[in-house]
């Protein structure tokens, strides 16, 4: 299974504003919650998701333990060129991941 | 014509029925809170999100469901009127609860390039609560809204 | 100032009130009162009946827009010719014969708290000196795109029992081998918690014995359901690559649907089934939330212990429009709290204390004829919230032998045969 899923418009007219949605499959651990065995399970969530578009940051988040399991984002920006979309998220235990998606810009 | 049969309630009048009605002795749902009174525990982290002012309300458009039979993923959606231009655009958006063990649910930055303030998410809500979300801007100013969401113990889920 | 008040506003209205509740009582043992219960399903039937059981110097009208009622459990059943509606369908002659409840086949309409009088589509107007409510749910039209009353035509919902069930049916039965069944489930809250997976898997029992390459998608706002541990379990020996759950962490939440195109769309895919069973979000029936008796959440906050509305007194909720989490909105919760709210009600009619309710319900469900899976619990009401019995609580084990759930399969059955004996018997 995908460790992400980036959804964009098949096709986007330049200067267009266009919704982007991601969605990471992510446990989003809150450190308050306990196994079967009555252990703490340690806080490990992602604290911080990017998104590029063509080398130019688009997308900023930090996270808290407020955000639900498997994060879920939507959010909006401005078609300039075809290229590619990459999404980059770091975790508790340091462990960055990304996905990417191809964007195709029309006149 | 509305207050025609003030005290009828309806699916058309509903609302204004109830005003109506008020001295058939209402029993409240909950204490009743000011449209715009903030949490009072949420004031000093607003303050410190906006660089120590206190937001305004309006501008900030935040959608979540009335009632969510669960918390563990409440859809919410921000969304800020703005231009979103160079000169007049939205750079922040601050998401609070009112009663979750951290109160501070996410920090959204943005630019004019977003060209449209808007995010959505989904939140964890430890129990009914307010949630508000602040708007900080290009000029320093903040704007802000809030909303209630009654969370009911989830039903016919094992454990429960 | 605007003609509505916001939810805010009504907050503070509400709380600008001296917190007082209403006496009720009268001090007679035969009260000689006038109860009208709406809605004919479950909970209204069983609440009407057992007025009259505990006081017959009651005068009981129930409200009810049909003639007979069909029954949502079992129709998943029904749905893949398991059953006949037929077999589904009471008629309210045994209320009335019986019980002597009157029978008012219209719809209530307006409410007035004050003078204590509802008026129904006939135009005729019934005075009580209390009310029932059990009008059951409704479909929220403005929650999925594209999803409306006339869509419900092309992609049945089949929440309510009748024509939607047998649209759905005719549509099932036309799918060719190989074809693509849709059922998306909502978020909750939502009528009959296990519903959407007791029907996706009934469909692919029906496609695995008549059209085996067929298969099921059950597109899910939610990540986990009730008795998720046995549906899934179930799926995998039963119906392999047959029926496939995508929950809400795999973007399996339905937003918007174009009956015209026939594409489902949800936040990441899209899909063109043979056929769309869109079981779209919920809410209380209209006349529930008239009067802000729903205080703006769609549902009805009541007192635990009565049933009672928190909003308006003399007012009662119970079954699927009543906040009574943590009890499911299921036929026999509706049951239960029908009888607990009879039998409050006639103690506050009477001046006499109402005894603390217990309240069970049970949600079987069926994976296939002969499989049956079950949660059970019992419910006690303290400071007039309803709460779990702890220990109380279960589901059928995870590892069982077959012949336990054959043996819940038929529990199953006899249940319903009870509870539609106790509710219209």
């Amino acid at each position: 299974m995908a460790k992400a899923r980036i959804k964009v418009p098949e096709v986007v007219k330049r200067g267009a504003v266009f919704e982007v949605r991601l969605l990471i499959r992510h446990p989003m651990e809150t450190g308050f919650r306990y196994n079967n065995v009555g252990q703490k399970i340690p806080k490990n969530i992602v604290h911080t998701v990017r998104c590029v578009y063509n080398g130019a940051e688009v997308f900023h988040a930090e996270l808290f333990p407020g955000i639900a399991a498997n994060p879920y984002f939507s959010f909006f920006t401005t078609a300039e060129a075809s290229g590619e979309l990459e999404c980059v998220w770091t975790d508790d235990t340091g462990v960055t991941m990304s996905e990417r998606v191809a964007l195709t810009v029309s006149e | 014509m509305i207050y025609a049969r003030p005290n009828r309630l309806s699916r058309r009048r509903a609302l204004v029925g109830l005003l109506g009605c008020l001295g058939c002795l209402l029993v409240p749902l909950r204490k009743a809170r000011s449209a715009d009174a903030l949490p009072e525990k949420l004031a000093p982290l607003i303050r410190q999100a906006t660089g120590g002012v206190m937001p305004q309300v309006g501008r900030v458009t935040l959608t979540l469901p009335a009632l969510a039979e669960s918390g563990h993923s409440v859809r919410l959606r921000v969304r800020v009127e703005s231009p979103m231009t160079p000169q007049a655009h939205v750079r922040q958006i601050h998401v609070f609860s009112e009663k979750n063990p951290r109160p501070v649910i996410a920090r959204f930055s943005l630019g004019p390039r977003a060209g449209r303030a808007e995010v959505h998410t989904r939140i964890r809500l430890a129990g009914t609560q307010q949630v508000v979300a602040v708007a900080v801007m290009n000029d320093g100013t903040a704007w802000m809204a809030s909303a209630e969401v009654v969370v009911t113990a989830a039903a016919c889920v094992e454990g429960s | 100032m605007p003609p509505y008040l916001t939810r805010r506003q009504f907050f503070s209205l509400a709380g600008s009130l001296p917190f007082v509740r209403p006496l009720t009582g009268r001090a007679r043992a035969n009260t000689q009162a006038r109860a009208v219960v709406v809605g004919g399903g479950f909970g209204g039937a069983t609440c009407a009946k057992y007025l009259r059981l505990a006081d017959p110097s009651l005068e009981v009208t129930l409200v009810t827009p049909q003639p007979q009622f069909i029954t949502c459990p079992f129709s998943n059943a029904a749905l893949v010719g398991l059953r006949s509606l037929a077999s589904l369908t009471y008629t309210y002659q045994r209320l009335r014969e019986g019980y002597g409840v009157q029978i008012a086949h219209a719809q209530a309409q307006e409410i007035d708290p004050t003078t204590r009088r509802l008026t129904l589509s006939d135009d005729t107007t019934l005075t009580y000196d209390k009310l029932v409510l059990s009008p059951g749910v409704e479909l929220r039209w403005d929650a999925i795109e594209g999803y409306d009353a006339e869509a419900s035509t092309v992609f049945p919902h089949a929440w309510q029992a009748g024509s939607q069930t047998l649209l759905l049916r005719r549509q099932l039965e036309a799918v060719q081998d190989g074809g693509l069944v849709v059922v998306s489930a909502p978020e909750t809250p939502y009528r009959c918690p296990p519903g959407p997976y007791e029907r996706a898997s009934l469909i692919a029992h029906y496609l695995r014995t008549h059209k085996p390459r067929s298969k099921v998608l059950l597109l899910d706002a939610k990540d986990s359901f009730t008795k998720d541990g046995l549906f899934l379990a179930a799926w995998e020996r039963l119906y392999p690559g047959l029926l496939e759950w995508v929950p809400g962490a795999q973007g399996g939440r339905v937003t918007q649907v174009d009956t015209r195109t026939g594409i489902v769309h949800t936040e990441f895919d899209e899909y063109k089934p043979a056929v769309a069973n869109i079981i779209a979000p919920q809410r209380a029936a209209a006349i529930a939330r008239a009067g802000g008796l729903d205080a703006g959440t769609g549902w009805c906050p009541v007192y635990g212990g009565t049933f009672e509305s928190r909003i308006h007194p003399n007012i009662h909720i119970i079954g699927d429009a009543a906040i009574a989490s943590p009890m499911p909105k299921s036929a026999f919760s509706a049951n239960t709290q029908a009888k607990v709210c009879a039998a409050a009600i006639v103690a506050l009619l009477r001046g006499e204390p109402v005894a603390p309710p217990a309240l069970m319900n049970t949600c079987y469900s069926l994976v296939a004829p002969d499989y049956g899976i079950s949660i059970s619990a019992v419910y006690a009401v303290e400071n007039d919230t309803i709460q779990v019995v702890p220990g109380s609580s279960g589901t059928s084990p995870l590892d069982a032998p077959g012949t336990t759930r054959t043996l819940e399969a038929a529990y199953a059955r006899s249940w319903y045969a009870n509870i539609t004996a106790d509710t219209f018997g």
